[in-house]
């Protein structure tokens, strides 16, 4: 059932020089807010575990642009690109990682983040990972309930694969056609454990075929490959014929969270070098100008967002106790 | 002194059991608001393990009434994300214990997201836990652990006694947008009362239903214990002695105003669960009366409850595990002799 390779996945890319360009406005923004993060938190430390997704922007844009304004997210914990893509604004994001009130969730936020703009579907990310499986599942049941046209988008990594959750969700969602796309970010590592180790198989994707359903493994370097695998994904589940796994093979360039020494990892340098880079690869299918340009966008506008979060208020005391109840 | 007529004077009613009270609240919630839906193990065609859901699936469809795998993660995490995107799940488990399976579920997913996320997502599921002791179902399908949802903020918590109330409790769960445990009490599904017939009949939350008055002291009830409860007050009103019985009918929101007015008056307050004894809600309500009223009372607040013993399987001895109703009425004349 499983259709495997990278390149297949890439030969269904559509070839558009704009959609490449489109792409890569989108990862270059991200890998924006992740060096700006990566130098705030080193020179002023952070009130909580910021996790990088350094060199996993290919995943997180590729698949997120395969989505329309009215999906579901759920999202994982691993940067913020997610939620970048699908539109919110990057100074709310920042706002969140700094519990600013301009954040989405009021002065909630802090640390680990937990974004949320219900406007645009991004839903949240389960704080106990693999918790997105079974909520992804529910609101793609809303969704074939009320007979919207809208598809839930459901991330996760390695680690989280292993979760009961999966299966319990995965098999319903496959009985029920539910309209679900679970995007894999393979990045080699559950936190200390390489995923070679905690795995009895070379993909997460063979795990789709126990459920009847299409599981692809696709470059996750190449946002144009992940693009295109998602997309077909998305396809299949607006069409009703219900969920697929899409899982992209990463990298995780930094610690779990930043400031991580791993102590147990001697597979890369402690640096900001992407092996395989996102950008160098869309970089072949894109005018070296408008490349450069867009860079430069992408700095501009991480540094502003950088200076509105940081201009926000704190939220005070009195939102300790709000919104317990509706 | 009187018992308390449940329903009011020139409402329209039936007399049905407290499984079919639950069965009409949620036809009529469905029928009202197509938004509205239920999933669960076995409750479409079979009708539920209890026989709850019987009906319903043929006149709703699959659509609406969904039978789902042996998968209380999803059936409660799956609602959570339904009630987040638009929908108002209703979601039976088979028993209340098979929520410690859904624990990430109910106490992180629906009790948190709504605060977590700034207020902007909005919660409205139910979940129906089929809960107490039924007659041999054993250690994991016999609890009572409506005390955890107290303990963890963002959930309300509802146990029916009556089956005017479990209609009338179920449909307010299902209209409020905050996630709701509903805790049915099996050993309750076919006790029979006068149910109103209309639509709209509501309980309110947090309005403790007095169902007995009396002047002696205050028994505070849950569950199976209220019938209990009224069953003693009847042997000690024998005697002259007339115990004031109030059911909370939901922990959270609690009503303690009507609680602490009626030891103000008797002076002395029995609180009486099938739960365990040991940090049960009788804990925390009897605290709650001590903080309120520690110069009305002309005793200890005193607590039954569940002995620190898992349920036997065999149903002649998982009685001697929760409250009968004779200790409860030895435990009254107790108090009283203070």
């Amino acid at each position: 059932m499983s259709t495997k390779t990278a390149k297949e996945a890439a030969g269904a890319a559509p070839e558009e020089d704009s959609l490449a360009l489109d792409l890569y406005r989108q990862v270059t923004r991200i890998r924006a807010l992740e060096l700006l993060l990566n130098r705030y938190v080193k020179e002023h430390g952070f009130g909580g575990f910021w996790h990088p997704g350094l060199g996993q922007e290919a995943v997180q844009a590729g698949a997120v642009m395969a989505l329309r304004r009215e999906d579901y997210l759920y999202y994982a914990h691993r940067g913020l690109g997610y939620a970048l893509v699908k539109g919110m604004a990057p100074e709310v994001l920042l706002g969140d990682l700094f519990g600013g009130t301009g954040g989405s969730v009021g002065g909630k936020g802090g640390g680990t983040v937990h974004f949320v703009d219900p406007e645009l579907g991004v839903l949240g990310q389960g704080g106990t990972l693999g918790s997105n499986f079974v909520l992804g599942a529910g609101a793609a049941t809303s969704v074939q309930i009320l007979g919207e046209d809208r598809v839930v988008a459901v991330f996760f990594g390695d680690g989280a694969a292993a979760r009961g959750t999966f299966h319990e969700a995965a098999l319903q969602a496959a009985v029920w056609k539910l309209p679900i796309v679970w995007v894999c970010e393979n990045n080699g590592w559950h936190l200390s454990a390489p995923f070679s180790a905690q795995s009895p198989t070379e993909d997460i994707a063979d795990r789709a075929a126990a459920y009847g359903v299409p599981g692809v493994v696709v470059d996750g370097q190449d946002a144009l490959a992940v693009r295109a695998a998602t997309l077909a994904a998305v396809e299949r589940a607006r069409a009703g014929e219900g969920p697929s796994l899409v899982e992209a093979k990463t990298l995780r360039i930094r610690g779990h969270y930043e400031g991580d020494p791993q102590k147990y990892r001697d597979d890369i340098a402690d640096g900001l070098e992407v092996p395989r880079d996102p950008l160098a690869i869309l970089r072949e299918r894109v005018p070296a100008a408008e490349a450069d340009a867009l860079d430069a966008a992408a700095a501009e506008e991480a540094e502003a967002a950088l200076e509105k979060a940081l201009a926000m208020p704190k939220a005070g005391p009195e939102v300790v106790t709000q919104g317990v109840w509706s | 002194m009187s018992v308390v007529a449940e329903v009011p004077e020139g409402v329209e009613t039936e007399r049905i059991g407290y499984a079919w009270a639950i069965n009409h609240a949620l036809a009529e919630e469905m029928r009202r608001d197509p938004r509205v839906w239920m999933m669960g193990q076995d409750i479409g065609k079979m009708g539920g393990v209890f026989g709850v859901t019987r009906g319903l699936f043929d006149e709703f469809g699959p659509t609406r009434v969904r039978d789902t795998t042996i998968n209380e993660t999803f059936i409660v995490g799956g609602a959570a994300g339904a009630a987040m995107t638009g929908t108002i799940p209703v979601v039976e488990l088979q028993f209340a214990d098979f929520g410690l399976v859904a624990g990430d579920e109910i106490f992180h997913k629906l009790a948190k997201w709504r605060y977590m996320h700034g207020g902007k997502l909005e919660l409205p599921a139910v979940v129906r836990l089929p809960t107490g002791v039924v007659g041999g179902a054993g250690a994991e399908h016999s609890q009572s652990l409506e005390a955890m949802g107290m303990h963890v903020p963002g959930l309300k918590v509802v146990l029916p006694a009556t089956p005017a109330d479990a209609k009338g409790l179920l449909k307010s769960a299902i209209r409020d947008p905050n996630p709701v445990l509903f805790f049915e009490h099996k050993g309750l599904y076919r006790v029979k009362g006068e149910v109103p017939t209309s639509d709209d009949y509501l309980v309110p939350f947090g309005e403790a239903a007095v169902r007995r008055h009396g002047d002696a002291a205050t028994v505070v009830a849950t569950g199976l214990m209220v019938g209990r409860a009224l069953e003693a007050a009847d042997k000690l009103a024998a005697d002259d002695i007339e115990l004031e019985v109030i059911d909370p009918r939901t922990l959270v929101p609690l009503d303690m105003e009507t609680i602490i007015a009626s030891v103000e008056r008797t002076g002395r307050a029995l609180v009486v669960h099938e739960a365990v004894r040991t940090a049960g809600a009788g804990a925390e309500i009897a605290a709650r009366i001590q903080e309120a009223a520690f110069f009305a009372l002309d005793a200890p607040v005193w607590r039954l409850g569940a002995l620190d013993t898992p349920i036997p399987q065999d149903p002649d001895l998982e009685q001697l595990v929760i409250p009968s109703t004779d200790q409860i009425e030895a435990a009254a004349r107790e108090l009283l002799a203070l």
